[in-house]
């Protein structure tokens, strides 16, 4: 999806419709499949297998001692793969866009520039994150969870420092609040015949098949 | 007899590639280029941590070997300056007297500046021998007299094969041979003081000095004093 507006709303209601409901997450999940570059996805973020496995693992304590277990993996799955899409197609630049068409210039601009600005540093922390992996096999250290609280403190203590330096540029440069922009958006046809299947996901969400035909005889 | 060679290495990445061939014999050797080159990438891979895209690497009696990343908190794992020399598994009271630093053993090693933990992470890096040292930037975040005792602690190496991969272009050690990265290829410049004249980044003050007719020995602050004293008048 070209139109950033129509990607983030079409993730928050797959998303709901995931949630509320069996059918909406299995109809979600065929949209995700129908609409997206599955595959690009799961090579950009290999963090999509290991969230998968740690909601498998919680799915089964469930379904092992209250149950639900198969209906909160396939639900809570669903919402990591649309999350994961919205994340991979994301392009710098369009948080500020959609944030200021909805918003203004003002407090849009300030809310826009904080998620671009979120958004670049989880980049900056995987990037760091790999190194100090790296960094560990030099040392001859396993990857393990006693090591994770100094790595813990380096990932932080970086995302500090970048944040504390780009505070000081805007400082540096003038910025007090809001900003100007124009900005631009795109579909194409594929793109509204994806919205409008959204549409569909969320009505089979809300209306149970059974009862539907019930109605129906 | 330690070396290392790169047979027809390449990575690639977006819009952006490196190749590198040839092999690093016995001494200390500068990887000059760039930002964003590749330098750190080769580094990488010739450190092992990196899957080679394509190409090969051979170690020949390569026992131990370490790479010093460009910045030095991603090294940190103590929770204090006098774990971080532990781990490297240096005595901390030595080192830290070394580098001036011995009343700050207790604390956290991000609360150090970004200058002292590059130095304390140097200072740990360079306590031991390795058969390959690599090191990336390991001028950056030093000041000028740092970067002095840096490298006449790199020069008392007499063993191993050390490489330096660095876009600083004044204060430097004297080196074996020099390579560059030039148009996403890495280039054997050769020897000092021949391979000035196949370096497309040759330091300014070399340049000129050569064109005054005094060409420096090699790229070492000393050679650099040594050739001026040479000019005449």
């Amino acid at each position: 999806m070209q139109d950033p507006r129509m990607r983030i709303f079409a993730a928050a209601f797959l998303s709901i419709a995931a949630f509320i409901s069996l059918q909406g997450a299995d109809a979600a999940f065929l949209w995700w499949l129908v609409f997206t570059p599955r595959l690009q996805i799961a090579k950009r973020i290999r963090l999509v297998f290991s969230l998968i496995f740690m909601i498998a693992f919680f799915s089964l304590v469930l379904e092992l001692f209250g149950g639900g277990g198969l209906s909160y993996f396939s639900r809570m799955t669903v919402i990591v793969l649309i999350g994961m899409w919205i994340f991979s197609d994301q392009k710098p630049g369009e948080f500020l866009s959609t944030s200021v068409w909805l918003f203004g210039d003002r407090v849009g601009f300030d809310l826009g520039m904080v998620a671009e600005m979120g958004i670049q540093s989880l980049s900056s922390v995987a990037a760091d994150l790999d190194r100090i992996r790296m960094a560990e096999k030099i040392k001859g250290l396993q990857w393990e969870v006693r090591n994770l609280v100094p790595a813990g403190l380096v990932l932080v203590h970086g995302a500090l420092i970048r944040a504390e330096d780009i505070a000081e540029l805007l400082a540096v440069r003038g910025y007090r609040s809001g900003g100007t922009l124009c900005p631009e958006f795109f579909v194409n046809p594929i793109d509204r015949v994806a919205g409008l299947c959204v549409l569909g996901v969320v009505i089979s969400a809300l209306i149970p098949v059974s009862e539907f035909f019930i109605l129906y005889r | 007899m330690v070396r290392i060679i790169l047979n027809r290495v390449y990575a690639v990445r977006d819009h952006w590639s490196l190749s590198a061939s040839g092999t690093f014999h016995e001494g200390v050797h500068l990887v000059n280029g760039d930002v964003g080159s590749g330098k750190s990438t080769l580094a990488l891979m010739m450190a092992g941590l990196l899957p080679l895209p394509g190409g090969s690497i051979e170690k020949e009696e390569i026992t131990s070997s370490m790479l010093s990343l460009q910045f030095p908190e991603l090294h940190v794992t103590g929770l204090s300056v006098a774990e971080e020399c532990t781990s490297w598994g240096v005595t901390p009271d030595e080192i830290l007297a070394a580098i001036g630093l011995s009343g700050k053993k207790d604390i956290s090693p991000l609360s150090l500046s970004r200058g002292e933990l590059k130095r304390l992470h140097l200072a740990c890096v360079l306590a031991k021998d390795y058969d390959l040292l690599l090191l990336d930037e390991p001028f950056s975040s030093l000041d000028c007299e740092e970067k002095v005792k840096l490298c006449a602690r790199i020069g008392q190496k007499s063993q191993g094969i050390t490489i330096i991969f660095t876009h600083e272009q004044e204060i430097l050690p004297r080196v074996t041979r020099i390579w560059e990265i030039v148009d996403n290829t890495l280039v054997d410049c050769g020897t000092p003081p021949d391979a000035f004249q196949h370096w497309r980044h040759v330091p300014p003050v070399i340049g000129k000095l050569t064109a005054l007719g005094s060409r420096p020995d090699n790229i070492s602050l000393d050679d650099l004093r040594e050739a001026s004293c040479r000019i005449q008048g």
